[in-house]
């Protein structure tokens, strides 16, 4: 195993997915090469300095998207749905359209026709 | 996705005001972390923080509850960051509205950073933390947008392959390989501006 090889192991080794006979192959290698100790070190080092790079979220976040929703909504956002102009029920108007239209075309085609008599 | 999350979705379907906030306040430090260090900005980090709880909120009734909401969340502000990130590299420089990496906004106090240990340290540990959050923050942002994100979602969010491949859509050999070139190319980053 050389150098390369082994670096290529690293990300598996840390996260502890590596095989069994890969991972002792690399331990043997780790075992004999300073070079590449010295680099699992710093990728280790790396990795730990990444998962403590925390962030928080400013305090007026909860604050500023309430009025974000309050402006473009206009309030209807967080107003009850049966209050009339409160959130049109869009899925109950494509409902009713659906139905209204598929009565509509049984009608025209299981209604008689009146008033047109079959030529003789 | 447990219980508790479906009856907390079922309130938020219903516009309950009290869902509303219990989520910004949960999951709010979480999103705000992912987008900021994708961004490196905390201002623009804001901004699309709170884009993504409004999509949440417009989007709510689409969510199928098929994976985490977590998951279907941190989704939402990978895709918000990816555009803001492209959005900016179209937009003519701008050198005012890039603030140094890993550094807060003027006149933004700064948060616990990478020595949030719950203790007061002295001045030096403190500059120390913050020079050791710049770099950081600017080797994640010598990657492309994909290695960023997978470093993140890893790295710093601590997320399951799993989560990762529910989030990215990529397989999970893909997610490994690229992650591990990421890695590295951080630590070579950190080399040489340490050296």
């Amino acid at each position: 195993m050389d150098h390369q090889q082994a670096q290529d192991e690293f990300s598996d080794y840390v996260d502890g997915t590596l095989a069994q006979a890969a991972r002792a192959e690399l331990e043997q290698h780790l075992a004999v090469c300073i070079q590449c100790r010295t680099e699992l070190a710093k990728f280790r080092q790396t990795l730990g300095s990444l998962g403590r790079l925390k962030q928080t979220a400013p305090p007026t976040l909860l604050t500023d998207v309430k009025q974000q929703i309050y402006r473009r909504s206009r309030g209807r956002f967080f107003a009850p749905r049966w209050k009339l102009f409160g959130r049109i029920p869009f899925e109950w108007i494509s409902l009713a359209t659906i139905i209204a239209m598929l009565v509509y075309y049984l009608a025209i085609l299981h209604g008689s026709p009146t008033g047109v008599r079959p030529a003789p | 996705m447990s219980l508790a999350e479906r009856l907390l979705i079922g309130r938020l379907r219903d516009r309950d005001p009290s869902a509303f906030e219990e989520i910004v306040r949960r999951y709010g430090d979480k999103v705000f972390n992912l987008v900021y260090r994708m961004l490196g900005n905390r201002h623009e980090a804001e901004d699309i923080t709170q884009e993504v709880f409004i999509t949440v909120f417009k989007t709510v009734d689409t969510f199928r509850g098929e994976a985490k909401f977590t998951t279907w969340l941190l989704r939402i502000a990978a895709n918000q960051s990816k555009n803001r990130i492209k959005y900016l590299a179209r937009r003519p420089t701008d050198s005012g509205d890039v603030e140094e990496a890993g550094g807060p906004a003027p006149g933004v106090a700064a948060t616990p950073g990478p020595i949030a240990h719950g203790q007061i340290d002295g001045p030096d540990i403190l500059l120390e933390a913050a020079e050791l959050e710049s770099l950081m923050q600017k080797a994640i942002a010598s990657l492309d947008e994909e290695h960023r994100l997978l470093v993140i979602l890893r790295d710093v969010e601590e997320l399951s392959y799993q989560e990762i491949g529910e989030i990215t859509g990529l397989p999970e050999g893909t997610i490994k390989s690229r992650l591990h070139r990421a890695r590295m190319a951080i630590k070579e980053e950190l080399d040489r501006n340490t050296k």
